[in-house]
């Protein structure tokens, strides 16, 4: 499988809207997101990293810049090429309520047209990755927030997405459950060896699941800084002990904690 | 000994039992009155009434003629009214086109268009089934437009992330969304072609329960005519429960 590097050239995006003045989400945002690796990107709230993540995943146009995909060759050279498959995992699951679990994991490929037969067997290999065996059945309405993400998490999955794309993807859950679905997470993504996207307001998920940070500021959004996070894998919860861990936490909250200052002072 | 959970007011009864006693009330009180049947027939009347209409009146040509005035503007209706909504709901061109010619038509009372459609239609059952299915419409179009409008917008983001084409987001995403409102409308849709199709059934037909009603009116039959609306009433209710079932059967997910 092709790894993708995913680049962020000059992003300047505006909202505009009827009867207000034009806002200006992300200003002039450059970054890159290495190949195989995971990124997160944290800023406080409104900073526009959602807004940043549904442009890297093409789902709206930025009003200025572009966004680069490049991979690296059987001959070794690096050439630009637009990945086949990317999958998006959201904050607020976005399950449909009137499908199965079966059937919403189902639903990529489905709407890609693969049989019945083959699109069924791999959405109960999916659901048996993210340890959901058993409820193929039921209702989103009748999962737990946790196991409704773990649903939404499966979905993305079973598209074999060259990008994993992760829009705050713990941010409704309870702490515990979050925990737990961090470290699942963690498996996730250091056996699957994909490019992952990661937007959080956590610090601790970042540091925790990310090889790379990329610190955004108050809106307008701009990249205030980038740090790599050079933890050994596989991460259990336990690094959270390490010195390292709470070195580079508090050196990214010092980035951060000026920009939550100007983001509550409106 | 197990001793079993104290008894409980067992609620589900207290309909029938009232129901039971305002007949009783009804039947002892009109007879101790002395009240003319030609004013108000005893229960009991009404039901030999309604035997007879079965037996004797072959008034199941005439519901069978009425259900289907009935269901023919209700199905056409239903099917014009949703598809045209989910287009007007997903697309602000034709929704601009659209609106206007709702807002106008949507107020007049569509009892009133009866001259008018006996004129284009005549008096059979074209003209009755028009009738009701320009009753029915507006509600299904409207809340047809109004479920594809609060599509959570995070349903068709998640679509679009899965490679959705915009047809298949429609059907797919929108369509199932919007089906809690849209039966919200067939469920009104249903009540207004019953009212509709009586209603007209009165002023100009031959055949139909609510032809039948009127012609027992005409002729002082006040027994027959308690037993139609007894009719008319058992028909709307068994219409009312058959679509409740239907909904929840659709709607399972919601729980």
């Amino acid at each position: 499988m092709q790894l993708y590097e995913v680049l962020a050239d000059q992003i300047s995006h505006q909202w505009t809207s009827k009867n207000r003045p034009p806002t200006l989400a992300i200003d002039n945002v450059s970054c890159a997101f290495p190949a195989g690796k995971v990124t997160a990107i944290v800023g406080p709230s409104g900073c526009g990293k959602s807004t940043l993540l549904l442009i890297l995943r093409g789902l709206i146009e930025s009003t200025q810049g572009a966004i680069r995909f490049r991979y690296t060759n059987g001959s070794g050279a690096i050439v630009d090429g637009a990945p086949a498959r990317m999958a998006t995992v959201w904050q607020s699951f976005n399950l449909l309520p009137w499908r199965t679990v079966l059937d919403n994991v189902a639903f990529g490929l489905e709407l890609a047209s693969v049989s019945k037969e083959e699109r069924y067997a791999k959405a109960h290999e999916a659901i048996k990755a993210v340890e959901l065996g058993g409820f193929e059945g039921h209702f989103p309405s009748q999962l737990s927030g946790g196991m409704r993400q773990r649903v939404g998490l499966a979905r993305g999955l079973v598209m074999s997405p060259d990008i994993l794309l992760l829009d705050e993807p713990f941010g409704a859950l309870d702490a515990q459950t979050r925990v737990y679905m961090q470290e699942q997470l963690a498996g996730l993504v250091e056996t699957a060896g994909k490019t992952v996207i990661l937007v959080t307001h956590s610090i601790e998920e970042a540091v925790f699941l990310s090889d790379h940070v990329i610190v955004m500021t108050a809106r307008p959004g701009r990249v205030a800084a980038t740090r790599d996070i050079p933890l050994p894998r596989p991460r259990a919860i336990e690094v959270q002990n390490d010195p390292r861990f709470s070195a580079l936490f508090t050196e990214i909250y010092d980035v951060l904690r000026d920009e939550v200052v100007k983001s509550m002072m409106g | 000994m197990i001793r079993r959970t104290p008894k409980r007011d067992y609620v589900p009864f207290y309909g029938p039992i009232a129901m039971i006693v305002f007949l009783v009330v009804w039947e002892v009180g009109l007879r101790i009155a002395e009240i003319p049947e030609l004013y108000l027939p005893r229960p009991t009347v009404i039901a030999q009434n309604l035997y007879l209409l079965f037996t004797e009146g072959g008034i199941l040509q005439d519901l069978g003629v009425t259900l289907y005035r009935i269901f023919g503007g209700f199905f056409l209706a239903a099917f014009v009214g949703i598809v045209l909504g989910i287009l007007m709901g997903t697309s602000r061109k034709l929704y601009a086109i659209c609106d206007i010619f709702i807002a106008v038509l949507y107020p007049i009372p569509k009892i009133s268009l009866v001259p008018l459609l006996i004129i284009w239609f005549g008096s059979g059952d074209l003209f009755q089934i028009v009738l009701a299915a320009l009753g029915c419409f507006f509600p299904v179009v409207i809340n047809t437009i109004l479920g594809v409008r609060q599509c959570d917008q995070g349903l068709i983001l998640a679509a679009r992330d899965l490679g959705a084409s915009e047809r298949q987001i429609k059907w797919k995403v929108v369509f199932p969304a919007a089906v809690p409102s849209i039966f919200s409308g067939l469920k009104l849709a249903l009540g207004i072609a019953i009212i509709m199709v009586v209603a007209a059934e009165m002023l100009t037909a031959k055949y139909g329960l609510g032809a039948r009603l009127q012609l027992s009116g005409q002729i002082l039959e006040t027994g027959q005519v308690f037993a139609i609306l007894l009719l008319l009433a058992v028909l709307g209710g068994l219409l009312t429960k058959g679509q409740e079932r239907i909904d929840r059967m659709i709607g399972r997910w919601r729980t």
